[in-house]
Formats: structure tokens, sequence, C-alpha cells
């Protein structure tokens, strides 16, 4: 599904030079559930936003899905995104203004599906979530797990190939933070790939390969059973 | 997706209550100014439309060469609209009229008509009045036939119809036979009657000269077009007709469009004309001020974008395209838009009494409900919301999702130049407005307090006639009875305006000489009345008087009193001149009495020129001087001495003061309007810049906290939060400067005496900007100064 070849950004200010990923390759096959580890700095955040289409590269190829999008611009990347990647953020991300239903339906919106098809599917991804009954609040009147699972949610109704998270349990207590993660391993189960960066070894272990970042490189691939 | 941008638009707005409150109220402000400008401008431009032959009617100026002198007016005399009937073949068809007061009766009732209006019988064909009742080429066709108003005839008659019946006119209670009723003038016309007469009851149908000027001429062209072309065979023709004749005089006749006339004539007509200059400074002053509220709106949208950023972010992760959220926020701005415009529509139902008051006009909301008006202001009302919210958008769109979501973004530079420089236009707007209407009040105060060598305070102003005339000596002794009333003279003319235009000479001046002055017939009390001050002879005495009442032209000896100019014009000093014989017109051989200040007897706009006041038997007015100790108490002693002796006239009266204001309504009305507008554009660069600085404190709270815990001072903080601020107020202050000080200047050039333009009115403008600028600021520097930092700090 994924696979990147000497994967380059470099972040220029007037005066420093920083290389976040330096020739870095990798592959990420359909279904399966990779963790990314690092220390702070090591370019995992980037290499997901590149992942996720929200950046370009500075160099080197990805191919998703077997196309070429290392090149896409803003337009392209948008709409390849919106239909193929959910995301779920560290906090949350949620929009204040909007309730429950109508974060899980804004996707939905945007790539054009019909009103009563977005109520259906929200509400089956709601009653999936168990968060059905919250469907009027808003995000402020819940509780930390509950809000990333609204946004874990939001993540999938789209029914996106990939989703891509970063720190999700972060935030969270470590009952809440397993109920997550537990989440994402049934809808890895049902077929979606996930990437997820993690500082959590506790979180890591619910994945299918860790791999390992220093310095815009990845420097050791952990296979587990 | 539209019913999600609006939830969100909606529940943004709600929560961000300061920021929604400052820009409605902004933009609510600035469209209810532009509604009611608007619905002023509308009334104005749309002066005398109704006239279906409005484009081929002019009306007749007459031009008057006297030496060196020449004289232009909207006078003409009856021997012009037959002439040129006659002579020319462009005219199809002419029209003269004049407009007086009259004391009209009816049963018991009776009321002075100021409105009362003398026109030849060609009126209805030539003006698009409706005729209700009566027949339109008959109706006025007779001598004392009379054509009322809808309303008058209602007054009159009540629900009767008046045709058919006979009113009495005039103070010798003349029978007119009523032959019409009529739809009321539009309040969008240049002539606005309540009754109208036919000319050829006035007895002045003679074509003797053209000099004997006293009405109004118009002309109804066959062609539009022909304006020009007439307007050369007139010029020729009185070359002609100026080379035949022997008079010192010339006349000859110019041509004025008739739907120019309200805007762009300088000759007044039947109502008070308006300045087309005027309507572009009001135009312009609702742009500026609908400008400053944009401009509020783009600078807290700018400002507060950080707020909107992570939703932009979100938005775009998901799947937003650049163009979905810039047409999101433009919405939004557009749905703030529409709503200021549902509030100032009703502002503008509340505020149009007032508003009619100000500008002396019957203004109503209903004739902005055409669907032409209805769909321009809605245009304009988007175009706004496009203008104020697209910068905005813009910036908001062009978040990078990666960079917000992170939380490393900060409000950087963005926009931060052009934030600056729309509070650097807010305020040049807001400083030239200042010194604009410091201008104007200045000149208006130096109208208002000129000593204009006589005394207007405290002079009671009564219209005289034939049958009052009669009485007059019984009136003035009743009304000087009491000790309240100190004088009371007559004179054709009031000293605020005399215009009756005279020549003069002097036996050893070159046979022939003329002298243009301008003179006013006058008795014995005038100059004590209206307090001249007389620098050499005496004043006019009850034998002068006497002098001119003899039956016999020929006996009748005058006395005169000159003014410095008319002495000097005739080659005396002041002490020269008393004694000295003159003539007044060919007539009047009589000598001079007394020389008087230079006094402005016209308005400020002209210079003083020379002035005659003369004995005469006659008179328009007349004045009382009175004490102004009870001046209730003197009206009402007043009044009932009128009643008693003035039975067929009810007592009306004015105050010179008012007389001389009035010369300046054009201007005090100006001005009156500068000063609200002017007020309102200051308050609204305040709400924005309120709202930025508050904006601002809020930013920069963490910045505050730490510099206070490192121990510096209240007033440190709020120097460093105002600083800024002031330094944009003052660049402000001086780009509007030369500006202001241009505009001034051109504006005063149309008086003859007028203040200075002087360095003071930009010092206390500047300050006053600055100032104001300074304690909007402070109001949120010394909360954010005074502000715990503990707090500020714990919360990051």
């Amino acid at each position: 599904m994924i696979k990147i070849k000497d994967l380059e950004k470099i972040y220029r200010t007037e005066e420093v030079e920083t290389v976040a990923l330096n020739k870095l390759s990798l592959e990420v096959k359909e279904g399966e559930f990779v963790a990314v580890m690092g220390p702070s700095g090591c370019g995992k955040s980037t290499l997901l936003n590149i992942l996720g289409l929200l950046d370009d590269p500075d160099g080197g190829s990805f191919m998703f899905n077997n196309i070429e999008v290392a090149h896409f611009n803003e337009r392209k990347r948008a709409d390849l995104r919106k239909h193929n990647i959910g995301f779920v953020f560290q906090s949350f991300n949620l929009i204040d203004e909007l309730t429950v239903f109508e974060n899980v339906e804004l996707p939905l919106i945007y790539t054009g599906v019909k009103s009563a098809e977005r109520k259906k599917r929200v509400e089956e991804v709601l009653d999936k979530m168990q968060i059905m009954h919250r469907r009027n609040h808003y995000p402020q009147q819940l509780s930390g797990g509950q809000q990333q699972r609204v946004a874990v949610a939001r993540a999938v109704v789209n029914r996106p190939k990939l989703i891509l998270a970063d720190e999700p349990t972060g935030n969270l207590d470590s009952s809440n933070g397993n109920e997550v993660m537990q989440l994402l391993t049934d809808l890895n189960e049902q077929g979606t790939t996930i990437v997820m960066v993690t500082h959590s070894e506790h979180d890591a272990r619910y994945s299918h390969r860790i791999i390992r970042m220093l310095d815009g490189q990845t420097v050791l691939e952990n296979i587990m059973v | 997706m539209f019913r999600n941008y609006l939830k969100t638009a909606i529940r943004n707005l709600w929560r961000n209550k300061t920021a929604t409150g400052i820009n409605l109220l902004g933009l609510t402000t600035g469209l209810t100014c532009c509604l009611l400008i608007g619905l002023y401008m509308q009334h104005e431009l749309s002066y005398d439309d109704f006239q279906s032959k409005g484009k081929r009617i002019a009306r007749v100026i007459m031009e008057y060469t006297f030496g060196a002198d020449v004289t232009r007016g909207n006078f003409t005399s009856t021997k012009v609209a037959p002439t040129f009937s006659r002579t020319f073949s462009e005219v199809e068809s002419a029209i003269r009229m004049t407009q007086t007061t009259k004391v009209v009766q009816y049963g018991d009732k009776s009321f002075v008509e100021k409105k009362f209006m003398y026109a030849d019988s060609t009126f209805f064909d030539i003006f698009s009045f409706k005729l209700l009742e009566g027949d339109p080429r008959q109706a006025l066709m007779y001598p004392k036939n009379v054509v009322l108003t809808k309303s008058v005839a209602k007054k009159y008659f009540n629900n009767q119809s008046p045709v058919g019946k006979t009113l009495k006119v005039g103070t010798d209670g003349v029978d007119y036979l009523v032959t019409g009723v009529m739809e009321d003038c539009p309040s969008n016309s240049q002539m606005r009657f309540d009754m109208l007469a036919s000319f050829s009851t006035l007895g002045v149908n003679q074509e003797v000269t053209y000099t004997n000027a006293n009405y109004t001429t118009y002309l109804l062209l066959k062609d539009k077009n022909s304006f020009d072309g007439l307007q050369t065979k007139i010029d020729n023709y009185f070359k002609e007709e100026n080379a035949k004749s022997n008079d010192p005089f010339k006349v000859t006749f110019i041509l004025e469009r008739f739907d120019k006339i309200h805007l762009h004539s300088p000759y007044e007509g039947f109502e008070p004309n308006n300045s087309i200059t005027y309507i572009y400074i009001i135009a312009a002053v609702a742009l500026l001020i609908m400008a400053i509220a944009c401009f509020t709106y783009i600078n807290l949208s700018t400002a507060r974008s950080v707020e909107r950023a992570k939703e932009v972010g979100i938005r775009k992760v998901i799947g937003a395209m650049k163009g979905q959220i810039f047409g999101q926020f433009v919405g939004e701005s557009i749905l703030l838009t529409l709503t200021s415009l549902v509030l100032s529509i009703g502002f503008v139902m509340l505020l149009l009494p007032w508003f009619n008051d100000l500008t002396n006009k019957q203004l109503s909301i209903a004739s902005l409900a055409t669907p032409f008006v209805i769909a321009f202001t809605l245009i304009i009302v988007v175009c706004i919301g496009l203008l104020a919210g697209s910068y905005p958008a813009l910036v908001l769109s062009a978040f990078q999702p990666i960079r917000v979501l992170k939380g490393s973004f900060k409000n950087t530079g963005t926009g931060l130049l052009l934030r600056k420089s729309l509070i650097v236009f807010q305020f040049v707007i807001s400083v030239f407005l200042i010194v604009g209407t410091f201008i104007i009040q200045s000149q208006l105060h130096y109208i208002q307090s000129k000593k204009l060598g006589y005394d207007r305070e405290h002079v009671v102003v009564m219209p005289l006639d034939m049958k009052i005339m009669k009485v007059l000596p019984v009136l003035k002794s009743e009304f000087t009875a009491g000790s309240d009333v100190l004088s009371v003279a007559r004179a054709t003319n009031l000293p605020t305006h005399i215009y009756g235009g005279y020549s003069m000479n002097r036996p050893g001046l070159p046979e022939g000489t003329e002298i243009m002055v301008t003179a006013n017939p006058v008795d014995e009390e005038f100059v004590k009345t209206v307090g001249l001050e007389i620098i050499a002879g005496s004043d006019f005495t009850r034998q002068d008087m006497e002098d001119v009442m003899h039956e016999e032209q020929e006996k009748k000896i005058y006395h005169y009193i000159l003014n410095e100019s008319a002495a000097k014009e005739m080659g005396w000093t002041p002490e020269e001149a008393i004694g000295k014989k003159m003539f007044l017109g060919d007539m009047r051989p009589g000598y001079v009495r007394a020389v008087v200040r230079d006094f402005h007897f016209t308005s400020l706009h002209n210079p003083i020129k020379p002035l005659v006041l003369f004995t005469e038997d006659w008179g328009r007015y007349i004045l009382a001087k009175i004490s102004g100790k009870d001046i209730p108490g003197t009206l009402a002693r007043m009044e009932s001495a009128w009643k008693k002796l003035v039975p067929h006239r009810p007592f009306e009266f004015s105050f010179l003061d008012e007389e001389y204001n009035n010369m300046y309504s054009a201007e005090l009305r100006i001005g009156k309007v500068l000063n609200i507008f002017a007020a309102i554009a200051i308050l609204l660069a305040c709400l924005g810049l309120f709202g930025l600085s508050s904006y601002s404190a809020q930013q920069r709270m963490k910045e505050i906290g730490i510099r206070k815990v490192l121990g510096a001072s209240v007033a440190h903080i709020i120097t460093i939060l105002s600083k800024d601020f002031i330094k944009l107020a003052l660049i402000a202050t001086l780009i509007a400067f030369p500006f202001a000080w241009w505009m001034g200047n051109k504006w005063l050039q149309d008086f003859t005496y007028r203040v200075n333009v002087s360095w003071w009115i930009f010092l206390v403008a500047g300050s006053l900007a600055v100032i104001i600028a300074l304690v909007t600021v402070s109001i949120q520097a010394v909360k954010a100064a005074l502000a715990n930092p503990v707090k500020s700090l714990r919360s990051e």
C-alpha cells in the first residue's frame, strides 16, 4: 500500500538547515498495523505528515497504492486524502463549534455524500464507538476518552484504507488509552491499515511491527509475534 | 455543506460575542448611515424627475449690464415670454410665474397662504402636475381663476368639491373662482405651491420693458437638443436690440436647463436649491464611514484568525479544499453583513423622523422599497461582505494544516502590515473629518458671531401690506406704549438681505454717469431699530419723511443715508458727503443726511458694496426692537395690538437673527450633518481600535505575565501595549493634515468673509485623535497590566 524510497525532507530557516528525513525507505502492506517510535525530533511526525499527504517531500519517491504521489499538488493531495486516509491526533482536534454528530459528519460532507446516507453512516459508526448517546453534545462536554472515540469515529466514517494515528493515547489515562487501542486493533482486524506514531512501548505492542527511528532514518524494525 | 457552514458561522459568531458585537455594531452603523444618506441622495437626485417634459424646459436668466457691472438673476419681465414665443421658432410654449403670500378667506376660515402662485394658462401643458378636477386648458384661462392643491382644498372645503366656489383673496378680499383641484406638488419638485391662480389676474400683462423684472419665465422647447442653437439666436437678437437702444444698460438672457436647477443653479427658484457639491461631500462621508466599518471587520477577523486556525486545519485534514474554506469565511462575513442590514433597516425606521428634521425633508423608507433599490442594496451588501470577508478568508484558507494542528502555529507577521495600514487609514479618515468639521464649525461660528455692523438680536419682523400701512402710526404707538418695545421701523428689505438695484449720481459728474448701487426704502426709525452706526451727519427726522409724502412727484424731496462704500464711490469722505445733493435713479432728487459704517447687508459669500438708505412712504416689513427681558410677554402684548388693528391678517412674526441664519441654511445643515457623521466615523474607528487592542493584549498575556514576574511596573506595561497604536494614530494625523487643509480652503473660498484655517485646528484635531486612540487602547492595556501574572502563565 505504501512504498517509500530515499525520502528526504529538509526544513530551512534563514540560518539553520534541519534534516528531518534522511533518505528514508519504508514499506507498509495493506492490512498491516505499524507503530513508529523514536525520541523527539527524530522525524516521525514529519514522516506521518508526508504519509498523510499533508506535506510534500523534498526528494525521493512515495508510492501510494502504486501511484507516485510525491509531487502531487495540493488539490490532488487533498482529493486523494479525503477518500483514502483518516487521522487520529493526540489532542483530538475536534471542532468546538460542532456537535459530536456534526464533527463525525464533516468528512462525508467534503466527499459529497448525500444527507440521508450521511445520517445512516454517522449513526452506524457512533454506535460502533458506543458514543451514540452523546451525539448532540459539544466536544467540551465530553471526557478525553469520549473525545478520542469521537475522533476515531470521524477518522473511520469515510471508510478509509489507511488510518494515521499520532500518539492517540498521549492525552488519555491508561484505561481510556487501552479502550482506544482496542478500537484501533478492531479496525485493523476488519482490514484497515494503520500507521501509529507513539512514545508508549505498551501501545506499540498492539501493532504487528515497530519501526524505530533516529535522526531521520529507520534504525531498527521489530516484528511482533 | 451550506448548512454546516451556516451552523459553524452562527455558533462561532455567538461564541465570540465581543468581536461579533463590535463587527455588528460597526457594520450596522455604517449601513444605517449609508441607507439614510442613500435615501437623502435618492430624493435630491430625483428632483423634478416626474416632469415628463423636463428635458425640454428652460428657465430664463436675465443678464443686466450696467457699465462694468454685470448682474444675473432668475427674474424676468412679462415681456420675455410673449417675445420669445413669437421670435424664436424653437420655442413651443412659454410661461410666466410668480409666488407670493396672500391672505385667503372662505366663510369664517382664514389662512395666510405663503405659497400662492400665479402662472400663465400654459401651466398644465408645460408641467406634469396632475389636475384631479377641472379642465387643464381652461383652468387658468381667465383672471381671478384659482386651482387648489388637494390638501389645501380639504383645509377650506373639507370633503366638498371646491370647483365653482369663490375664495376671498388678499387684504381687499377679491373674489377668485376655484376652477380646479390638483394633486399636491411632489416633495421633489422645485415648485411646491398650495394655490395656483391665473397670471392674467395680476394685470401686469403688458409687453412694455425688459427691466421691470419681477417674474420667473420658463420656455418649453420643441426639441430637447435645441438649447445651444436657441442660446446663440438669443445672443444675436439681443446684440442687435441693445445696439438699437439708447439706454445706458444692456440686457440679454441665458437659458438654464430646468432639470439642472435644483442641484446646479446658483440662482434660487421657488424652493431652496441644493448644491451638487454637498451631495458629493455627503456621499463621500457615507463611503468613508462604510470603509471604516469594513476595515474594522477585516482587522478583527485577521487578528482573530489564530483562533480559527485550528478549525481550518481540521477541515483541511479531513478534506476541505482551499476554495471551500474561502467560501465558508466569505459566507460568514456576508451573513454578518446581512444581519447588519436587517438591523440597520430597523434603525433607519427609528431614526428617520429625526433625520428628516435634520435635513428638512420628508423622506420615507417606502421609497427604498422598489425592486431596483432592493436588488441594488443586496448586491452592495454582498459586495461589502465580500470586501470585508475576502482578505481574512484568504489568510485563513492559506493556513498549513500541519503547522496549525501541531500547535506550533503562532500569529506571526501574517497581515500585520495590512492591519497597521488599515488602522492608519481609519484614523486618516477620522482626522480628516475632525479637521473638516472644525473648519466648517469655525466658519459657521464666525458667521454667527461676526459683527455685521448692525444688531440682529431681539428684532421682531412682521409683514406689512397696504391695509396695515394705513394703521401703522397707531400700531407703532400701541407697540411702543410699553417700555419693552424700544422702537418700531419700516423697511422694504430686511437689513440681512438688501437687494434693490438702483443707480445714483450727483451734480458735477459727467453727463450720463450712473453708479450702480443697492438701495432700501426705509423710515426715520430704521437706523435706530437695527442699530447702524452713524459716522458722520445725523439720522433721518420726522420732517424728512414728510418731505416725501407729497402727492405730486415734483415736490418730493428725498433724504439719503449712504454707507462708507457708497460715499467713497461718489468721491466723498464721510464728512464731505453730509448735505450734498444727489439723485437716486432719474427721479429722486435729495440730500445726504448721514454716512453709516459699512455693514453686511447680504450673505458673507459676497463683499460689501455701495448702499443707500432712503426715505420713502412704503415698505414690506415692520421691524420692532424689543428689550428681550420678557419675550413671550412682549410678543403677547404685540399680538393683542395687532389683532385689534389688523383683523384681516393673523399675527405672524419672525426674528431678525432667524432671517439671518436662513441665509446660511445650507451651510448650517451640512455643518450639523458633518458633525454627526464625523462623530460616528471616530466612534467606529475607536471601536475597531478597541477590538484590536483587546485582542493584542490577550495575545501578549504570557509576555505580560513574564514581564511582571521579572519586575515590570504597570505603567511600563501600559506603555508597551499602547506605544504601537499611538504611533499609528500619529502617522495617520500627519497624512490627513494636507488633505484636510486643501479641502477646507476650497470650501472656504466660497465666502468673501471667512476664517483662516489656523494651525490650532490641526493641533486640536491631531491631539484629539491621539488622545481618543490612547484612551481606547489604555482601557485594554490597564486591564492586561493589572491582571495576575500567575493566571496567564499557568494557563499555558
